[in-house]
This record gives C-alpha cells, sequence and structure tokens, in this order.
C-alpha cells in the first residue's frame, strides 16, 4: 500500500514528522477529505500552485524540524492575490529563518483557504494500554486550554463516532448556534472513523492531529495534518 | 466464557476443602481471622489450618504440613511472611504432583511485586513459576482473597458473614472494597454474591474475571475498582460484552497524566490515562463513577432496582431545596430529561394534594410540600410510577418526626408494588434525615428500594442507570 512506502520512506530519512502533503496523502488514502494544497520548492512552484488552485490561499512551512508552525511565524493567511502570494512567500521563509534559525525547509506548502466553518479537532495517538486511540473535540489554536475532548478505542463504526462527538461540547456548536445551520454530522463520523482506520493499518503512525478539522453543512475538511511518526 | 477457563476460576469459589498456611491461634492475627471468617460465613466444607505449633485453632484440628491432611484440599490460603511463601508453594506443588488436587491458592501475604524491587518481583516470580505451570490458579499476592456468600468460601480477614445478594465485585484494593461493604451493612443497602481482591493481580486478573461474571447467574451487577491494567485493549473488548448483560459499575483510581515526554501533537498532551478511561468505558456501556459516594450508591441500586426504559425522570419531592438540587445535576447531565407528566396524571395530583402542591413546574417537577400524609404517598406514588411518560422517579423527602416511619414505609413500598414486577420502573428514594429515620430506611432496603442521603447523588444514579440502559437497549433483542 502506497502509505506505507511513504511513511517508510520518511522514517529512513530519519523523520519524525511526516511532510504536510505527504499527510495529505494519507489523508486521500483513507478518505478523509483536506484542503486543496501543493508543496513549493521554490518561488515559481509557488507562484504556480496560486494560480492551479485559486485565491485566497494559505501558506505553510513544511521543515521537519518546524512541528508548531504558528509558533514560528510559519503559517500566513489571508492571500487574496497574487501580490499577495510573493510578499506572503518571501515573509514566510524570512519569519522562520529569523524564529527558528537555519533549519531544513522542504518547501512551502500552498494551500486552498477554505470557507468558515465550526472548528473541531480529530487526533490520534498509539497508547500502551489500548493501543490507537482516536481523540475528538472542539478544535483550533486554544485546543490544550478548553481540554473539550473524548477519547475512543479504534477501529469503531459510525455510530459510535455520533456518540463520541456527542460527549463534548463542540456537538452545541455543531448544531448550530445564534442562527447558524447544523453542520453534518454524518460526514464527520466518517472522518472520525476513516482517522481510526488509518492509526490501524499504519502502525508508524505514533500520533496525528487534524487540527482544525472545518464542519459545514454539507461536510467537513481538514485544514491542517501533523503526523508524527515511530519505527 | 470458554470452559476450562472458566473452570479454573470456578476453583477459587468452589472448593470444599480449604487449607490455611500461616494459621494462627493468637487472635486479633490475620491467620486466625481468616480461619474465623471462614466459619463465620457459613461454610460447610473442610477447614484445614496449617501450623505447626497449634493442635487445633476455633475447633478445627491443625495440621503441620499439607502432607497430613488427608482430605481433599481445594483451595490454598498464604498468609505467611513473604519469606516463606516461595517453599509453601513448593509444598503445594508436592502435593499437587503426589494427591492431583489443589486448584487454587490465594496468597494474602504482602513483599511481592508491590515494593517495586528486584527482591520482590522476584519472589513473585518464583512463587508463579512454581504453582502456575500446574494448573493452580493464584489469587495475588498481596490481597483479601476471595468470598462467595452462597457457597461459604471465604479468605477475607476483615469480613465474615455478610448479607447474600447479587452484587459483585472485583477489586485491586481490598481495603476500600471492605470500606464499601461495611458502610453498606448498617443499612442494609448491599447483598453480595461473589468478592475478589486480586492484590498484584499477578496471575487471576481482571480481564478474565469479568468474562467469568458475566456467565455467573448469581451476579447480576459487578462493581469494579480498577488502579490500572497492562491490557487495556482486551479489558475494554471483554467489558463491552459483558455489559450487554449486566451492568459493570466502576471506579478508577490513579488519574495523573500519563506525562508523554513532550508531546509533539495536541493530541498526545491531552491524552491523560483517566480521561482515556472515560471514553473507552463509555464506549463499552462501563458506568464510570466520579466519586466514591457515587460508586457506592450506583451499584446497590443497579442491584435493587428496574433499568428505565427511557430518560424521561419524574422528581416528587416533599420540600423544594433538595428538590430543586436533584433537578440541577439531572437537567445538567444533558442525558435526561424531565418527565412530561399527562393532563390526566395532573389533575389526579390535583385532586389529592393541597392547592399550594407545585405540580409540573418546571414539567416533571412535583413539590407536594410537607402536608403530605403517609397514605396520600401511597396514591401519589401509584399515579406517578403508572404515567407511561415517565421512565423513572426520585422522591424526596425529609420526614417529619411526627411521621410514622412505619407506616410511610409500608405505603411507599405497596405503591411501588402495586405494579406486576415487569412493569415496575426505578425509584430512588432521597431520605435527607439519614440515619435518624433507620426504620424507615430499613425497610424500604429489605424491599429493595434504595434510600440514598443525598439528592445530587440521586439524581447521579438515575443518569447512570438511564445511560446504561440506553447501551444495553442497543443490543436486547426485539
Amino acid at each position: 500500500m502506497g502509505c506505507h512506502e511513504v511513511v517508510q520512506r520518511a522514517l529512513k530519512a530519519g523523520r519524525k514528522l511526516l511532510p504536510e502533503h505527504e499527510a495529505y496523502g494519507l489523508c486521500g488514502e483513507f478518505g478523509i477529505p483536506f484542503a486543496p494544497a501543493r508543496l513549493a520548492g521554490n518561488w515559481e512552484e509557488a507562484r504556480q500552485a496560486g494560480e492551479d488552485l485559486g485565491f485566497p490561499l494559505v501558506l505553510k512551512i513544511v521543515s521537519p524540524e518546524v512541528v508548531h508552525k504558528s509558533d514560528f511565524g510559519g503559517v500566513l493567511v489571508g492571500i487574496t492575490s497574487p501580490a499577495d502570494l510573493r510578499k506572503a512567500y518571501d515573509r514566510l521563509l524570512a519569519n522562520v529563518r529569523e524564529k527558528a534559525g537555519h533549519v531544513a525547509v522542504d518547501g512551502v506548502l500552498v494551500q486552498k483557504a477554505m470557507p468558515r466553518g465550526v472548528e473541531v479537532a480529530v487526533g490520534g495517538l498509539r497508547d500502551d494500554v489500548f493501543g490507537p486511540m482516536i481523540m475528538f473535540g472542539s478544535g483550533g489554536i486554544l485546543i490544550e486550554v478548553f481540554k473539550d475532548v473524548s477519547f475512543r478505542m479504534a477501529p469503531f463504526d459510525e455510530e459510535e463516532a455520533l456518540r463520541q462527538i456527542r460527549d463534548t461540547k463542540a456537538s452545541e456548536l455543531l448544531a448550530g448556534v445564534r442562527g447558524a445551520p447544523p453542520c453534518d454530522l454524518g460526514t464527520l463520523a466518517r472522518l472520525i472513523v476513516n482517522a481510526g482506520n488509518l492509526m490501524c493499518r499504519v502502525p508508524e503512525l505514533a500520533e496525528l492531529d487534524f487540527n482544525p478539522v472545518l464542519a459545514y453543512p454539507d461536510g467537513c475538511v481538514v485544514v491542517d495534518a501533523r503526523m508524527i511518526l515511530s519505527a | 466464557m470458554e470452559t476450562t477457563a472458566r473452570k479454573s476460576l470456578d476453583g477459587l469459589f468452589n472448593g470444599r476443602g480449604v487449607a490455611i498456611m500461616g494459621a494462627s491461634a493468637k487472635k486479633g492475627k490475620p491467620g486466625h481471622s481468616i480461619v474465623e471468617n471462614l466459619r463465620a460465613a457459613g461454610f460447610t466444607g473442610n477447614v484445614y489450618p496449617v501450623n505447626a505449633a497449634s493442635e487445633s485453632i476455633l475447633g478445627f484440628q491443625c495440621y503441620r504440613s499439607l502432607e497430613e491432611i488427608t482430605g481433599r484440599i481445594d483451595l490454598v490460603v498464604m498468609v505467611l511472611p513473604a519469606d516463606d511463601c516461595v517453599e509453601a508453594a513448593r509444598a503445594i506443588a508436592r502435593r499437587k504432583d503426589g494427591k492431583g488436587d489443589i486448584s487454587a491458592a490465594v496468597v494474602v501475604s504482602a513483599g511481592f511485586s508491590e515494593l517495586g524491587t528486584d527482591q520482590g518481583r522476584s519472589r513473585e516470580k518464583a512463587l508463579l513459576d512454581v504453582l502456575v505451570p500446574r494448573g493452580i490458579r493464584v489469587v495475588g499476592p498481596n490481597c483479601l482473597g476471595v468470598m462467595d456468600t452462597y457457597s461459604g468460601v471465604n479468605t477475607n480477614f476483615d469480613i465474615g458473614a455478610y448479607r447474600r445478594g447479587g452484587l459483585s465485585i472485583i477489586t485491586q484494593s481490598g481495603a476500600f472494597a471492605v470500606s464499601y461493604l461495611k458502610w453498606a451493612e448498617p443499612g442494609r443497602l448491599v447483598g453480595l454474591s461473589k468478592f475478589v481482591s486480586l492484590g498484584n493481580m499477578s496471575d487471576v486478573n481482571v480481564v478474565e474475571l469479568l468474562g467469568y461474571l458475566a456467565d455467573d447467574d448469581r451476579t447480576s451487577v459487578i462493581a469494579l475498582y480498577l488502579e490500572g491494567t497492562r491490557q487495556g485493549r482486551a479489558l475494554v473488548e471483554t467489558a463491552a460484552h459483558v455489559s450487554r448483560k449486566k451492568p459493570i459499575v466502576a471506579l478508577k483510581a490513579g488519574k495523573t497524566r500519563i506525562g508523554s515526554v513532550a508531546a509533539a501533537s495536541h493530541t498526545g498532551s491531552l491524552a491523560g490515562r483517566f480521561e482515556m478511561y472515560q471514553g473507552v468505558f463509555r464506549q463499552a456501556g462501563v458506568v464510570l463513577a466520579e466519586s466514591v459516594i457515587e460508586f457506592y450508591y450506583t451499584a446497590a441500586a443497579f442491584a435493587k432496582m428496574p433499568l428505565p426504559r427511557g430518560n424521561s425522570i419524574c422528581v416528587l419531592t416533599v420540600l423544594g431545596g433538595p428538590g430543586t438540587l436533584c433537578v440541577d445535576e439531572l437537567v445538567s447531565s444533558g442525558a435526561v430529561r424531565l418527565a412530561r407528566l399527562s393532563e390526566k396524571t395532573k389533575s389526579e395530583l390535583r385532586a389529592i394534594l393541597i392547592p399550594a402542591a407545585n405540580i409540573g413546574k418546571p414539567e416533571g417537577f412535583i413539590d407536594t410540600t410537607p402536608s403530605f400524609t403517609e397514605a396520600q404517598h401511597r396514591e401519589v406514588l401509584k399515579i406517578v410510577l403508572g404515567d407511561p411518560a415517565v421512565s423513572g422517579v426520585i422522591y424526596l423527602t425529609t420526614p417529619p418526626l411526627f411521621m410514622d416511619e412505619d407506616a410511610l414505609a409500608e405505603n411507599i413500598i405497596a405503591a411501588y408494588e402495586s405494579f406486576a414486577p415487569e412493569e415496575r420502573k426505578p425509584l430512588l428514594s432521597v431520605i435527607g434525615f439519614g440515619s435518624s429515620v433507620p426504620r424507615l430506611r430499613n425497610r424500604m432496603e429489605e424491599a429493595g428500594m434504595p434510600t440514598i442521603e443525598y439528592p445530587d447523588i440521586a439524581a447521579k444514579v438515575m443518569i447512570n442507570m438511564v445511560r446504561y440502559s440506553r447501551y444495553k437497549s442497543r443490543f436486547d433483542e426485539h
């Protein structure tokens, strides 16, 4: 299976963090929807990616040494034109140089900016006691402050994923607050189940974060994926 | 559970010959209490105290060694100094090799892997290496052992006789489980079936015991006190199956973070051991209590009351304060709603209660005011329990001193029993004055009606019943 080769190659190269575009590749293999994105190794590739994907865009640094991208100015949003893209491209690399020093950089991930939705998080880990586990809850950068999360042992089915969603306060946001329409729980449950299958079938995956996952009335999409490997 | 696995655990409870290595003639010593409690529990099999220094203990003839015992030995209890246990195990092995009896050993003694030392661990390994290959199941070490109120087998040095019932206990802390039983005893809150204190859990473990008790007809509820297990996945998978048949009420100790060293992901940082147990127990239909008192009352209630067939609860109170506390707790859970009483129910109640009574504000809440006689209790409870929209009732009172405890108990019980068993709903009674109305509480408990002192805990117990019922009904054949 493609995923094993990708993961093995990364491990052989001494990587703990799977490059985000490859993480998206794994998502694709497991039926997990993700934002369209291209890895750009230079400005020309970035410019072309911008043209292919269309605006608005998000730029993210891809480096084996930068796990928490936002902490290093490694995520830039609100790119609405080619001119913006040029400026953002340079600024991104400069930010990372300044805050993280001379780290190895695979490139810049040019990602389509998705419309605003309810931010949830789906996580995975391989626990010593329980084995593959999936976490679901309220997402965003404050996730570790609010801790509105629930756990399940993978693999499990959509009915269980729906119950897992209902364990959290996030379910109230998903039901629609202040006049907002409710989000589609079926596709979200399927995403959660597939994340569980991913953890179960790729033993080299030690931890994963999909945060945020944006939920909408008609679907959901992963807009940031972190996959930590271990041999 | 597979037959040989089941039979090997049967040996813990069904023995007709129990030998106690380390039995003592000195009152107060565990080696003495074990003999005393075995007799007090009503054991009618043969008791063989092994003690070279005494002729007899508590009327039972002593033996200097296992060899001298001619009768059949099924279970051996070891209550010796740790250093002497491995040698004692060898004596058991010799006996087993020669006579072929002895199917189980309970090692009460401490001084093994729980010490966290190499010496302790190797001593435990040496013990197991002698016994396990011979098909002898080992409980412990460092435990209170086993009790079975139906067979009379009892190795517990803290408890002798105990009232019989359907609650079986599996515990990783003998002292904690004994505290529960002793707490419940004066009020007759609990009837015990089987008890297993696992200690270091070196052989007989929690996962197989859960499977065993699932098939035990004398167990209707399993109370589990858990500190930890390496077989997490097996525990959850087994529990998920057991829960389809009967409830597991659990209390999990050890909430400290597993401390993933510099977790690289948010998930890793958020995955505390307790949070994971909360999730997997939900998944497996295990009722996880959040406090000791909730654990105590939930297990007791499950053993006495039927499950609710829905989630609509009626709160019937004689006083506003505790009633409100109860409603607060019920509603905040999100798992339960207050019942919509029918117009028929409301008008029937209006005909009985005084005008100042609050009937249905909010929906499902009835405040009778203290102008509520013993006899009126019977009528009102019948009406409320009979409303099809009501899945369960929490009744709260602080009976005034002028009220006749016996008459009150009689009326409540009569109302409840006026329904055929298959029609009955859970009724939890919050008796605010607790032990100052012992006759009321005892009569109700004897009649199988749980009495709880705390309105918020009663709400939590009902929520637990609703949640478990929802899990179980997913698997019931229709």
